[in-house]
């Protein structure tokens, strides 16, 4: 099998489902796959999904970053609940998203697929009360929705990342949101900058209202830096009714 | 009627077509790059001046893939046709399943739906400066040639005046740069476009500042991962074949340099790049010092023209490598046991004060045995990578007498002269080491007059057919060079 990354050969290990079920679906190899660094489920921020290892005991409180406890106080989160995030940002993810996203290897995605999907599978079970797990883990009352981009940017990238990592998940997906302005890139903003923007970049998709009422909303990104785009998002869809926005993302950083 | 029709049709500019044709000729575009809107195009593309193409296009080789309905691709812009290169995206631009090419990415992506824009009309004049065109001679280097050299370049030079193509098969330390120099001119002097590719960075980045002092009036433009073309049209371009990828039918005469480069042997997609980037009927010149088989064989069949140099430049013979067995080196180095009769080697080295290059198979051993040398007290001794960001200084340091010995990948079998320098390949029953590697990691050796002899050594574990091979070949050159 080769890596999707690097396109070294490698061996999969063998598990029962690589024996029993023929699978090859790409992913990446143990190499590269070492130099990611996987945030632990149970050592992340409760908030924003951080890795709380990196960050000094000082600055962590209840499990909580500061950067969390700022946003609490700002009265801002609303509707908006918790991130998830798979991987701190590194320079080998850098390298992953840069091929990923502005070059437009999507097929890059696919090695996250299973990654995703676990987290997707964590963050349906999280949610769900013991009545439910024991009855089935009920991940229909979940609805995803990727973060758009405007029109322009679709053009001209060909594609949107976030749809591209939704649809790893699989459905339900909606496109709930539409982004009809053109802004600045976020990332030629400071952080002064993204954290004092209050417009929304967002519209809600009139066609799909009917779909988000009383569900939960999974919103997909590729990255979490401030949390701006994400609260921006879910104050978006407040007249959709839902009952409650959270968010997946696959690096926080 | 008649002059509606042709008012409505609009006649290209003189300014605005040299315009147009200054900014495409020898250059393919990705439609959405171009530096102005495509619709200006049209007229050129209708008179046929510009060539429009999609960037991949399914490439059905045979019936069996027919029967079988598994479609294949081929990349128009890289030539890749290796089906695992090629995924599926589903494009917002056209609105449907696009394949896209994965190997030529960095280049910007070439999807199903993207087109390539050429030029293919008039060919626009060279602007060269002033030397060329008063005659003066353009090459400024002032060393001499040996009388092995001066034949070839000159048999090089009849091959360029009947256009055809031609092998200089040197071996390591036979001066071939200096060879091609006469070459260059005349082909400057003739008014064409000339490149010099080579599949390595390194190689362009060596190269580059020996040309340019070489030709010091002529515009020189270095291509390679990084560079920016900063002259437009240059005359004479070096660059890396990759590079070569964004080209189409642009140069007169190409040179490649180190055809056989490991580990990026000058593979079909490179080859297929520098093809593209020639114009048809151009003369290729190849130089190397371990031609790959198919020139070998239209060389000696006499199908290709060409020239062998089997003696280096200061008419000593090529060190002859001696085996040692070792057991299993790699192993014992994880395990923290130094080998000794590499130790042993090292410091005989250290006390004839000649300094040393230690060749190994992976980058972790690098580390494993700069590690386990400096623990055995070898102070003044790094190891280097090709990924490694302090490599050039590390170099800088050895090159100065610093550092005593250098443990390295074989990134540094070649371009890297160090007067005086021995050598040992630690693990050389590594597949890594194939029978070229191995003639070019012999080749650093007593490459200086001054110092025309050394020590090369391969340390193994079991002789392969590939150290055979290469002591083989050495021997052979030393033998065609009149040596016993
Ligand atoms: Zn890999
Ligand atoms: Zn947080
Ligand atoms: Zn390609
Ligand atoms: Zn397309």
């Amino acid at each position: 099998m080769r890596c999707l990354f690097c396109g070294a050969d490698f061996l999969k290990p063998l598990t029962f489902q690589t024996v029993f079920v023929l699978d090859d679906t790409p992913s990446f190899c143990d190499t590269c796959r070492g130099r990611l660094a996987a945030i632990a489920p149970d050592a992340c921020c409760r908030c924003c999904g951080r890795d709380l290892s990196l960050l000094e005991s000082t600055a962590v409180k209840h499990h909580i970053c500061q950067d969390c406890i700022w946003w609490k106080h700002s009265g801002r989160n609303g509707l908006y609940g918790t991130n998830n995030a798979l991987f701190s940002y590194n320079p080998l993810i850098k390298e992953m998203i840069t091929r990923f996203k502005f070059r437009g290897d999507t097929a890059l995605a696919a090695g996250f697929a299973c990654d995703l999907r676990c987290a997707f599978h964590r963050i349906v079970k999280k949610g769900s009360t013991w009545r439910q797990r024991l009855f089935m883990t009920d991940s229909s009352q979940f609805v995803i929705i990727p973060i758009p981009v405007s029109a322009h940017r679709l053009r001209e990238r060909g594609f949107n990342q976030a749809e591209v990592l939704a649809e790893l998940i699989g459905p339900p997906i909606v496109q709930g949101l539409v982004r009809e302005k053109h802004e600045m890139k976020q990332s030629k903003k400071n952080r002064r900058q993204r954290l004092a923007s209050r417009e929304s970049p967002f519209q809600l998709n009139k066609e799909c209202i009917h779909l988000l009422e009383n569900k939960k909303i999974l919103l997909i990104d590729d990255i979490y830096t401030t949390g701006v785009t994400m609260r921006l998002a879910a104050h978006t869809l407040i007249p959709a009714h839902p009952l409650s926005v959270d968010s997946l993302t696959l690096i926080h950083g | 009627m008649p002059m509606l029709l042709l008012s409505r049709k609009s006649v290209p500019t003189p300014n605005d077509f040299t315009e147009v044709q200054h900014a495409l000729h020898g250059r393919e575009f990705r439609a959405e790059e171009l530096p102005f809107p495509e619709k200006r195009l049209k007229e050129y593309v209708n008179a046929g001046y510009v060539s429009v193409r999609h960037g991949i296009i399914p490439l059905n080789e045979n019936i069996f893939d027919l029967l079988t309905g598994k479609k294949k691709w081929l990349c128009v812009r890289c030539g890749n046709r290796e089906q695992e290169s090629f995924a599926v995206c589903s494009c917002a631009r056209c609105g449907s399943k696009c394949v896209y090419c994965r190997h030529c990415l960095t280049m910007g992506i070439v999807r199903a739906c993207t087109k390539l824009v050429t030029w293919c009309g008039p060919v626009p004049e060279l602007r060269l400066p002033e030397d060329v065109l008063i005659g003066r001679p353009l090459c400024h280097w002032k060393g001499s040639l040996s009388s092995d050299q001066q034949k070839a370049a000159e048999a090089l030079l009849q091959a360029l005046e009947a256009r055809e193509s031609f092998l200089i098969w040197a071996v390591a330390g036979a001066g071939k740069t200096e060879i091609i120099y006469s070459a260059l001119e005349q082909q400057l002097k003739k008014g064409h476009r000339v490149v010099l590719a080579t599949p390595r960075t390194d190689v362009v980045r060596e190269l580059l500042p020996r040309i340019r002092a070489a030709f010091p009036d002529i515009p020189v433009s270095g291509l390679y991962a990084g560079s920016k073309e900063t002259i437009p049209d240059a005359p004479l371009v070096i660059s890396t074949a990759h590079q070569l990828i964004r080209s189409a039918n642009r140069f007169d005469c190409v040179f490649i340099d180190e055809v056989d480069a490991f580990p990026y042997h000058f593979d079909a997609m490179l080859d297929y790049a520098v093809r593209k980037a020639a114009k048809p009927n151009a003369p290729f010149i190849f130089l190397t010092a371990t031609p790959p088989d198919i020139l070998k064989n239209a060389y000696l069949s006499g199908k290709l023209r060409g020239v062998m140099l089997a003696r280096r430049y200061h008419g000593y013979p090529l060190p002859v490598p001696r085996f040692q067995w070792i057991g299993n080196g790699a192993h014992a180095a994880c395990k923290g046991w130094l080998p000794y009769p590499l130790s042993l080697w090292l410091r005989e080295r250290i006390t004839q004060k000649r300094q040393a290059f230690i060749f190994v198979p992976s980058i972790a051993l690098v580390h494993e045995l700069t590690e386990l040398l400096q623990r055995s007290g070898y102070t003044r001794i790094a190891g280097v990578h090709a990924d490694d960001p302090h490599r050039h200084e590390k170099l800088a340091d050895f090159r100065e007498g610093r550092l005593a010995a250098l443990v390295t990948t074989t990134i540094l079998e070649r371009g890297v002269t160090v007067p005086g320098v021995e050598v040992a390949v630690f693990g050389a029953d590594d597949r890594v080491f194939d029978d070229r590697a191995l003639v070019q990691i012999s080749g650093r050796v007593g490459r200086s007059g001054d110092c025309p002899r050394g020590d090369v050594v391969f340390f193994h574990n079991g002789k392969t057919l590939a150290m055979i091979r290469a002591r083989r070949q050495i021997e052979q050159m030393n033998r065609a060079g009149g040596f016993k």
